[in-house]
């Protein structure tokens, strides 16, 4: 049992927030279309996707590119993470209405500036 | 470094996993969506050298609220007269503690609590659920800490352990490994799960799964299936 608490508590540990700053990036939800429809965000990194639902119905956030369902409530913002992505396209949608609200994530892979 | 702390984790979990019973079952994951309805329906059949045994499950679920569901479950079993009948009644609720993405790994709770029909026999499991994403690929753990008691059983604690490496290949197709352990069962063999997804928040999720038991000389074999519907 002592032994059982340890491992418990050091998965626990193990798992803990370590978070780095996080890009954040908005998307907006109206009249059942995303905008922007494509959204770039860096490659390689963790982002913050802030989205706002400025319908009257709940949508639903769902990739499986992205490996994330999230549901949105009318009038109301929810937040998904997403990354780090390798450079490449992911495709989402929105459950509710997938024939209209569908849009892209487009991971960009970042130029490293030579300051030298 | 990551890796090395979740395979030293991993080790040492594995080696504390005792229990006896039906070891081979569902692994969760620690997601919950909000405004679900679910019925759900999960098969197991199990075959040693000495007997088969069969058990099925139908459950009914509703998400209370954004980060926990409640689920209802009628348990059937084949007892050794070779009849099937209602077993145990079981109440189970799952608890998603932090949003997908946000941390290193995704973390849930499950509890559940079973009596068994016309006996004075019940069971409480507490477990904790992890998930972590490698790119395509996602690994999934459950740790359970289960407590048995009434008079129709002997009192006592036991823990379980599941494990389940994923390749999200395509929505329909996910293959992946599943390692189940507990006292005297150590079970590994392959899976596939996938879901169909139709109108609005209407999909079909399903899990087929072959465990064969590795730590013993004779034959132990379980066969699960589940499929689940979501409203």
């Amino acid at each position: 049992m002592a032994k059982g608490r340890l491992t418990i508590g050091m998965l626990l540990v193990l798992g803990l927030p370590c978070q780095a700053e996080v890009d954040e990036f908005e998307l907006v939800l109206k009249e059942h279309l995303f905008y922007p429809a494509r959204l770039e965000v860096p490659a390689g990194r963790k982002v913050k996707l802030v989205i706002h639902n400025q319908d009257d119905t709940p949508e639903e956030f769902d990739s499986f590119d992205l490996n994330r369902e999230k549901v949105i409530f009318p009038k109301r913002k929810a937040t998904v993470y997403i990354g780090p992505l390798k450079p490449g396209v992911y495709d989402f949608f929105g459950e509710f209405n997938p024939n209209t609200a569908r849009g892209q994530v487009v991971a960009v892979k970042q130029e490293i500036s030579d300051a030298n | 470094m990551k890796n090395q702390l979740l395979a030293t984790a991993l080790l040492l979990t594995c080696c504390l996993a005792q229990a006896d019973g039906y070891v081979v079952d569902k692994v969760y994951h620690p997601n919950v969506l909000p405004d679900e309805q679910r019925l759900e329906w999960r098969f197991m059949s199990r075959q040693n050298d000495d007997r088969n045994v069969l058990a099925q499950r139908i459950g009914y679920g509703h998400s209370l609220s954004e980060y926990v569901t409640l689920e209802a479950y009628i348990v059937g079993e084949r007892d050794s007269d070779d009849n099937f009948g209602l077993q145990a009644y079981e109440l189970e609720s799952r608890w998603m503690l932090t949003d997908q993405g946000r941390y290193w790994a995704d973390w849930g709770l499950v509890f559940e609590l079973e009596k068994q029909h016309k006996q004075d026999a019940w069971e409480a499991t507490s477990g904790l659920v992890m998930e972590k994403e490698f790119g395509r690929n996602s690994l999934t753990l459950n740790w359970f800490l289960v407590y048995e008691w009434g008079k129709a059983l002997h009192d006592e604690f036991e823990t379980e352990f599941r494990m389940q490496y994923r390749f999200r290949w395509k929505p329909q197709v996910q293959p992946s490994i599943e390692v189940f352990m507990g006292e005297d069962f150590v079970g590994i063999g392959p899976a596939l799960m996938g879901v169909q997804r139709f109108d609005g928040q209407r999909q079909l999720k399903w899990e087929l799964g072959f465990i064969s038991e590795v730590s013993g000389i004779g034959k132990d074999h379980t066969l699960r299936f589940v499929l689940e519907y979501e409203f």
